[in-house]
């Protein structure tokens, strides 16, 4: 079945085949699980879905389900572009996303524990002791500590990516304060109020169950000796960016949203003040950075914080979520050592593939980069933010002998990995009134309580809006898409 | 032998403006070791506040204090009852063949280990420049080479008050050679490292009977780990190895992790702090 | 519940009341002087000064004031506090830090009305957008009004808006009483014995949309003696002091049923204010209309800090 071109939404339609289509295969076939609903599409005009797209905008800002930019020092209110095309995955595909977050998640776990304890990883010579002395996220203070049920990363988002070969690849482990949750759930909202008829065609996972699982996973790393906990998700305030999703979450899990200054500690115990007085307080979903939650063991000048608070973790009277010092294993050099850390551990062939990497201090692999360079991303392996890196095929010939030049006089400094090409969606672009291809990227949600896992069926599908534009952050102008997960 | 300790703190803290709410926490109390024994510890301020006795986060005792009464002036005092044991500092047996020690402290295992004390501090960074000011003559023991730092730290820098303060970095110690107890535990402590021993930062008091440098301030030593031996104390701003006039309260990386008082003011403009510290013993 | 989202909640509450009084009060001013009986009450300087006096606005000469001026910092200035743009401001950023309480539905309403006013053209307003502004500022507060009764739990987040809503009427209506007690006694050229039909009287139960029910119980013109009885001690007239007083001693006591009260508490303070006003005569209160306001004005702002100190303290 081609659609192409004969399909009236489809008529200006550019397939680029030499990326990975999620819609449309090589020869421009409709992949199968797309089939119908790209056939109920079609009896909508192209008028339609600019109709549907401005409605949906404008209940996204009805709702308030916006975030803040500054700029010039005036706050503006912006939705997070929603688009009207669903990404599908098939039951299957999705079983092995599942399997393999869970896997990343359980692993990053046991590695956390153990470079906060014994460091038999280090020891043993398979993490490298620099990336853990020298990363500013590796807080000292938790060394020897055991987070109750013995959990650092409650909470992850893992972010995947479907390379041209058609296979998932994932490009990072947030394991901090991911967030987007919320709008996985917006999205399905505003998707079934804009086209609900789809809906009857196809059987798709339910995403409405996480709030119920985020607190059943609070209420599992409870302190010792609490019988019923009282939860709270701690917030920067309204002013932050992501203030939706933390009085979505809140309110959804019947959980109080609670800021710094609603909290205090006495006598080691966490309270909060309430209209009927001190409440104690058990269990701390925070969205507040490590440095920020208490200012008299980390930044000083932190207003979002609670004095005394990490004193009160680390007596263990109360549970922060996710612990502090998981940033450490998020760092992007431990991302390499991931196949290494999920055999160490749990004895298991990696589910998700990693993108590879090359250590140009390896010298077989430091060969193949001087050769490969113009199909691959150098790295710094000490710098963030993106700082230093170059990719290969965006180099001019006098670029690459230089860089060349830079790997051979440091090679301990450098890593370097192919370059990954995200795969594509049919994506409706305001300015052109019609569908085009966009990159796209997957952020799933992971949640890690004792004896608790749970994994969110469907997740946050994001689209690089600028066409060609490989990068999906909010910040830099990315919209969303409802995903579905089909059932079995 | 045993001396009975008697340390008084006080703090006198001035702010320009009336302060609404504050937290402070001092981390100010002996710790109990194999050398001392804390027998009673007192706080009280001059306001009405709540004082709690609490850990910071690397499990040292600390008392912190909130205040929320509007206030331009506090006094805190703290006094503690500690006994100590006579120590011989040399009492060890010393290393029989150097090259095993030096071979274990360049081991992984050993590294990993130590790693949070071995680490390069902002406070105890040695740039470029100096990173090779005091090199370990691998031919002597690792003690011996200690001891000689200790020396070699204590004569290279002089001891002045007021011309060096909590952030003052190494470069600027090296060259204008002066600084107070702080700068020459720093000093010690990066150079140490440099040289593959683990080195930990201590605070504490010192008794000053016998006409130490240390001021009637709180003093700062170092401890630094020997393979087979453990950890042992130098002072380099008395060139003395640590006894039993040496109190300790906490160690850390540097003083960042021990600074005795930190506080979180609600208030604006200005605010100045004095302290003062008395240590007697009966024995 | 939070003491901060409780006080966000009451003054949510406030806000949205504050604005609906204050709109009413400019369209009802501005349109009912277009064809006023006398000479004064139909000038605008006067009708300026009377809205100025509503929100506190200090007027230094009468004879100065630029309508356009007047209008658009009572309607959309930003930097005036009392402005009905500063007040939905406020609300709405109450509604967020309370937003994880409150339904969607009344958020998604309160939200709305919001940008209704961000958006709202300065230009238009002052110029010829005063009637269509203010009555669908009015039309706004009806539908929060609706949502919160209907769309929220009738638990302690319902009674402490319900608190605020019910603590800024009574305020809003002594104050608009004590700004048409004044204008009216100025009309008349500073009559001391009782201002009978003046035609600020019949304004000012439009200002508190209590006119119509007000000649459907008494059958005549108001006069001020009947006017001030409606306005103050009708406990059927869902707008009158009695009536706010009553509802806000309900809601005090579903917030606090549990408690013993002390005499220092604000519902035993409520209570106490509530039966004193029961039992009170209209003629008791024409000895001296001024002091009453006065006293009641005082009496309210008493309650608020009592609150404050009891449930808001964090």
């Amino acid at each position: 079945m081609k659609y192409n071109k004969s399909n009236p939404i489809f008529s200006s339609y550019q397939n680029n085949t030499n990326l990975f289509d999620e819609i449309f295969d090589k020869n421009e076939n409709v992949r199968p699980t797309y089939k119908k609903i790209l056939e109920l599409y079609s009896d909508h005009s192209i008028q339609d879905f600019a109709n549907l797209n401005e409605k949906a905008k404008a209940s996204f800002f009805n709702q308030g389900i916006t975030f803040q930019v500054y700029s010039d020092k005036k706050a503006q209110e912006k939705i997070f572009p929603f688009d009207l095309f669903p990404r599908i995955i098939e039951a299957k595909e999705w079983e092995t996303i599942e399997k393999g977050v869970i896997q990343r998640s359980k692993a990053l776990n046991l590695f956390l524990w153990d470079v906060y304890h014994k460091k038999n990883i280090i020891k043993e010579g398979i993490v490298p002791m620099d990336l853990i002395s020298t990363s500013g996220n590796y807080l000292r203070q938790m060394i020897d500590f055991n987070p109750p049920g013995g959990i650092y990363n409650h909470i992850s988002g893992t972010d995947l990516i479907k390379h041209s070969d058609g296979k998932y690849y994932v490009l990072e482990d947030n394991i901090r304060c991911p967030s987007g949750v919320s709008y996985v759930i917006c999205n399905r909202n505003a998707l079934k109020r804009a086209l609900f008829g789809v809906f009857n065609h196809y059987e798709i996972q339910t995403v409405t169950d996480y709030s119920e699982n985020l607190l059943e996973m609070l209420e599992s790393v409870k302190p010792k000796g609490v019988d019923s906990p009282t939860c709270v998700l701690i917030t920067p305030g309204v002013y932050n960016s992501a203030y939706y999703e933390h009085c979505y979450l809140a309110k959804t899990s019947g959980i109080e949203l609670v800021e710094g200054r609603d909290l205090f500690v006495e006598k080691d115990f966490v309270y909060m003040k309430t209209i009927n007085g001190p409440k104690r307080v058990d269990v701390i979903y925070r969205r507040i950075d490590d440095l920020f939650i208490d200012p008299m063991e980390f930044r000083k000048d932190s207003v979002l914080g609670v004095p005394g608070l990490f004193a009160a973790y680390k007596k263990g009277n109360v549970t922060l979520a996710n612990a502090p010092g998981t940033g450490v294993a998020d760092d992007k050099a431990i991302y390499t050592y991931m196949p290494q850390i999920i055999k160490y551990y749990l004895n298991e062939e990696p589910i998700l593939n990693n993108v590879h990497t090359y250590h140009c201090s390896n010298p077989d692999d430091l060969k193949y980069i001087l050769e490969n360079i113009a199909n691959l991303v150098i790295k710094p392996v000490d710098e963030a933010g993106g700082y230093g890196i170059s990719i290969g095929n965006r180099l001019t010939k006098e670029e690459i002998e230089k860089v060349k030049m830079v790997i051979k006089e440091n090679p301990r400094k450098y890593i370097a990995q192919p370059i990954m090409s995200l795969s594509v969606h049919a994506t409706y672009i305001d300015e052109t009134n019609s569908f085009e291809q966009r990159h796209v990227d997957l952020r799933t949600y992971t949640l890690l309580g004792q004896d608790k896992e749970f994994v969110l069926k469907g997740g946050l599908t994001r689209v690089a809006l600028q066409k060609g534009n490989l990068i999906v952050n909010s910040s830099q102008g990315g919209g969303s898409k409802d995903t579905w997960v089909l059932k079995k | 032998m045993a001396f009975d300790y008697t340390i008084k703190y006080k703090s006198e803290n001035n702010y320009e403006n009336p302060v609404h709410e504050a937290y402070w926490q001092f981390l100010v109390t002996p710790e109990n070791n194999d050398s001392q024994e804390l027998l009673s510890s007192n706080f009280n301020t001059s306001v009405d506040a709540r004082i709690e006795n609490s850990i910071n986060g690397y499990d040292f005792e600390t008392a912190r204090i909130h205040c929320k009464k509007p206030f331009e002036k506090i006094n805190f005092e703290a006094e503690f009852r500690l006994l100590k044991k006579e120590m011989n500092p040399f009492e060890f047996t010393p290393t029989l063949d150097n090259h095993l020690d030096y071979d274990l402290i360049e081991s992984l295992l050993f590294k990993v280990e130590f790693e949070s004390f071995l680490k390069e501090t902002d406070l105890t960074k040695l740039t470029e420049k100096n990173k090779d000011i005091y090199l370990f003559n691998k031919d002597l023991s690792i003690f011996e080479n200690l001891d000689a730092l200790n020396k070699w730290v204590y004569i290279q820098l002089y001891f002045k008050t007021g011309v060096t303060d909590v952030g003052t970095l190494l470069d600027e110690i090296i060259e204008n050679r002066h600084g107070v107890c702080q700068d020459f535990s720093h000093l010690f402590c990066a150079i140490a490292r440099r040289n593959k021993i683990p080195t930990r930062y201590v605070s504490g008091y010192l008794h000053q009977g016998e006409g130490f440098f240390g001021d009637s301030q709180m003093h700062a030593w170092v401890e630094a780990f020997i393979p087979n031996i453990g950890w042992i104390g130098f002072d380099p701003t008395n060139n003395f190895l640590v006894n039993h006039n040496h109190i300790k309260i906490s160690h850390g990386k540097d003083y960042n992790d021990c600074a005795p008082l930190k506080g979180v003011i609600y208030s604006s403009g200005k605010n100045e702090t004095k302290y003062s510290v008395e240590v007697s013993y009966q024995q | 519940m939070l003491a901060r989202v409780a006080n966000d909640l009451f003054w949510m509450g406030r806000y949205i009341e504050r604005a609906e009084h204050t709109a009413r009060f400019v369209n009802v001013n501005y349109f009912s002087s277009l064809d006023a009986p006398n000479k004064l009450s139909q000038s605008r300087p006067f009708v300026l000064n009377s809205m100025y006096a509503m929100v506190n606005e200090r007027v230094e000469d009468e004879s100065e004031l630029i309508e356009e001026d007047v209008l658009f910092n009572i309607g959309l200035n930003p930097d005036k506090i009392y402005s009905i743009i500063s007040c939905i401001k406020i609300a709405r950023e109450n509604a967020n830090s309370s937003r994880d309480l409150i339904s969607t539905e009344f958020y998604e309403s309160i939200n709305k009305f919001y940008h209704y006013i961000m958006s709202y053209p300065k230009d238009t307003f002052v110029k010829n957008g005063l009637y269509d502004f203010t009555t669908t500022v009015s039309e706004h507060t009806a539908i929060l009004r609706a949502k919160i009764r209907s769309t929220l739990l009738h638990n302690e987040v319902y009674a402490l808006i319900m608190l605020g809503m019910n603590i800024e009427r009574a305020t809003q209506i002594t104050r608009i009483i004590k700004t048409k007690f004044d204008d009216a006694e100025r009309a008349i050229g500073g009559y001391t014995n009782p201002i009978k039909n003046s035609y600020e009287w019949t304004t000012l139960l439009k200002c508190a949309e209590s006119y119509d029910m007000m000649r459907r119980l008494y059958r005549k013109t108001p006069t001020q003696l009947t006017t001030l009885e409606f306005l103050i001690l009708n406990p059927d007239c869902p707008r009158s002091v009695m009536n706010s007083i009553n509802q806000t001693y309900t809601h005090i006591n579903q917030l606090d049923s549990l408690k013993l009260h002390s005499t220092n508490s604000s519902a035993f303070f409520i209570g106490k204010m509530r039966s004193e006003y029961e039992f009170k005569t209209i003629e008791e209160i024409q000895e001296s209309v001024k002091k009453f306001v006065e006293d009641t004005l005082n009496n309210l702002v008493k309650i608020s800090s009592k609150l404050e100190e009891e449930y808001f303290n964090y």
